[in-house]
């Protein structure tokens, strides 16, 4: 049911996405290098939303350059891990878009049953369209190597590159 | 950070080793409870293509004819675990129980010292990545997981412990199973003082072994009950995934040798010895020779049945 309710919420935002990138698409013409998230192309000020909100809702844990907590592969005292980066020094690119947008939405323990962290979750804070231009801005800051790569774990969940 | 682990003799080393060699008697009734202390006797075996090696304070080498000749091993300490893989024939590694690796190129005959960034601090368990021979990982004890991707040069530091019953737990053994994740890389498997875990080579979460990959395990929501896990709260003192078939597992514990045929999700018990380590031929995924408190004892039906390695 979980499964299907987030698959369900998943299809339902990508259409609205689409919608959104096709709107985008059409106005300004503009498109960021060919980079998708959840399968559909990513605009610039799509980008441009995405660095605004990631500054005032990740950035504080997540660091403003995208490099993480300090010492970020080492566990808390109080057992949870710190924030991993987001740029190609960290695990990031290794999830498909659509992990991604459950983890930043639910938040981990949303999708990871049991497991704790000290990342919110977001989805009573951002609305969908803020999570996707964020990702969108993270994924733009990747070199190629990590983009395709990324590419090819989401189009092996099923996400479309 | 405290040792606790002795520091075995050469001499004890070889009598022991020599003991493998004695045809033990084995009675599959008989289950063992005593655990050797580490390094007192052999402490680690691999196979390097047919040949296996053992490693405790030395090192001997035994082909497959039967013949074992000891060599000297790596100076800076007795050996706590191998790796070898097999697209490197010739290359031995040690975690050693005075901190650090040794590395050998040629099948023990000489060692170097590869531990440039390594805590000081027993190497309790070391694997190379079946999908890179250059990568190796090694667990340092009270410490965490390390990652070289250059056979040994250099080492980062890849992850922390895991945390398990309210507490970080040390990695006791270490195998790379070579099947997709699902997130772009391959498995890592661990053990620990209370059983089984892994993580993807992205390092991005410790998780239960569970059907599927780790995509599988993130839009589940929860991990559904294995089939037949290892016993609870049992430590794995060995782990190993056939080249061959990277689906069989096998697991040494002091209950015995335990089998997986399905990643680590079912397992059976193929033994009752008490078994320290383990280690699967890299071209017969039945061929397993386990180190017990009688020596070692090995199998070529995939732990149906066993008879003590006899030695030449």
């Amino acid at each position: 049911m979980k499964r299907m309710m987030l698959l369900l919420s998943a299809v339902a935002f990508s259409g609205l996405t689409a919608i959104a990138a096709q709107g985008q698409s059409q106005s300004t013409g503009t498109q960021a290098e060919d980079l998708t998230v959840l399968g559909y192309p990513v605009t610039d000020e799509q980008i441009t939303l995405g660095r605004q909100v990631y500054a005032q809702n990740c950035a504080s844990c997540h660091g403003a350059e995208l490099q993480g907590q300090p010492n970020w592969r080492r566990r808390l005292e109080n057992g949870r891990m710190p924030a991993p980066p987001h740029d190609e020094s960290g695990h990031t690119w290794h999830h498909s878009d659509q992990d991604l947008f459950d983890i930043t939405k639910l938040g981990v323990g949303g999708v990871v049953a049991g497991y704790e962290s000290d990342m919110p979750a977001f989805e009573d804070i951002l609305s969908d369209e803020e999570i996707a231009a964020v990702l969108a801005f993270i994924k733009s800051t990747w070199p190629e190597r990590q983009r395709e790569s990324q590419a090819r774990v989401t189009a092996k969940a099923g996400g479309g590159a | 950070m405290t040792l606790l682990l002795p520091t075995p003799t050469r001499r004890a080393f070889l009598t022991s080793a020599a003991a493998f060699g004695a045809s033990a008697v084995l009675s599959v009734s008989v289950n063992r409870t005593a655990r050797a202390a580490p390094g007192k006797t052999p402490s680690a075996i691999a196979f390097d293509g047919n040949a296996l090696i053992v490693g405790g304070a030395g090192f001997i080498r035994r082909d497959d004819g039967g013949v074992s000749t000891p060599l000297p091993g790596p100076k800076s300490g007795s050996i706590l675990s191998l790796a070898t893989h097999n697209d490197r024939a010739g290359r031995i590694v040690a975690g050693l129980s005075n901190g650090g690796v040794a590395l050998s190129e040629d099948g023990g005959q000489s060692w170097e010292a590869r531990s440039q960034g390594l805590p000081e601090a027993p190497v309790v368990a070391v694997a190379a990545a079946s999908s890179n021979p250059e990568t190796l990982y090694v667990s340092v004890h009270g410490d965490g997981l390390w990652k070289s991707e250059d056979a040994g040069r250099s080492w980062v530091f890849a992850m922390d412990r895991p945390w398990l019953a309210d507490a970080e737990r040390d990695l006791t053994a270490l195998a790379s199973v070579d099947l997709a994740t699902g997130m772009g890389g391959i498995w890592l498997y661990a053990g620990t003082g209370l059983g089984l875990t892994r993580v993807p080579d992205c390092f991005c979460r410790w998780q239960d072994v569970q059907p599927g990959d780790a995509m599988d395990a993130l839009v589940s929501g929860a991990a559904p009950a294995p089939e037949a896990p290892l016993p609870t709260g049992e430590p794995i003192h060995a782990l190993v995934s056939a080249a061959s078939v990277p689906m069989r597992l096998y697991a040494a514990l002091p209950s015995g040798v335990w089998a997986s045929a399905d990643a680590g999700v079912v397992w059976v018990q193929r033994s009752s010895f008490r078994t320290d380590a383990v280690a699967v031929h890299p071209n017969n995924a039945d061929q397993v020779v386990a180190l017990t408190e009688d020596g070692l004892i090995q199998t070529r039906d995939g732990g149906l049945s066993w008879t003590p390695l006899a030695n030449n």
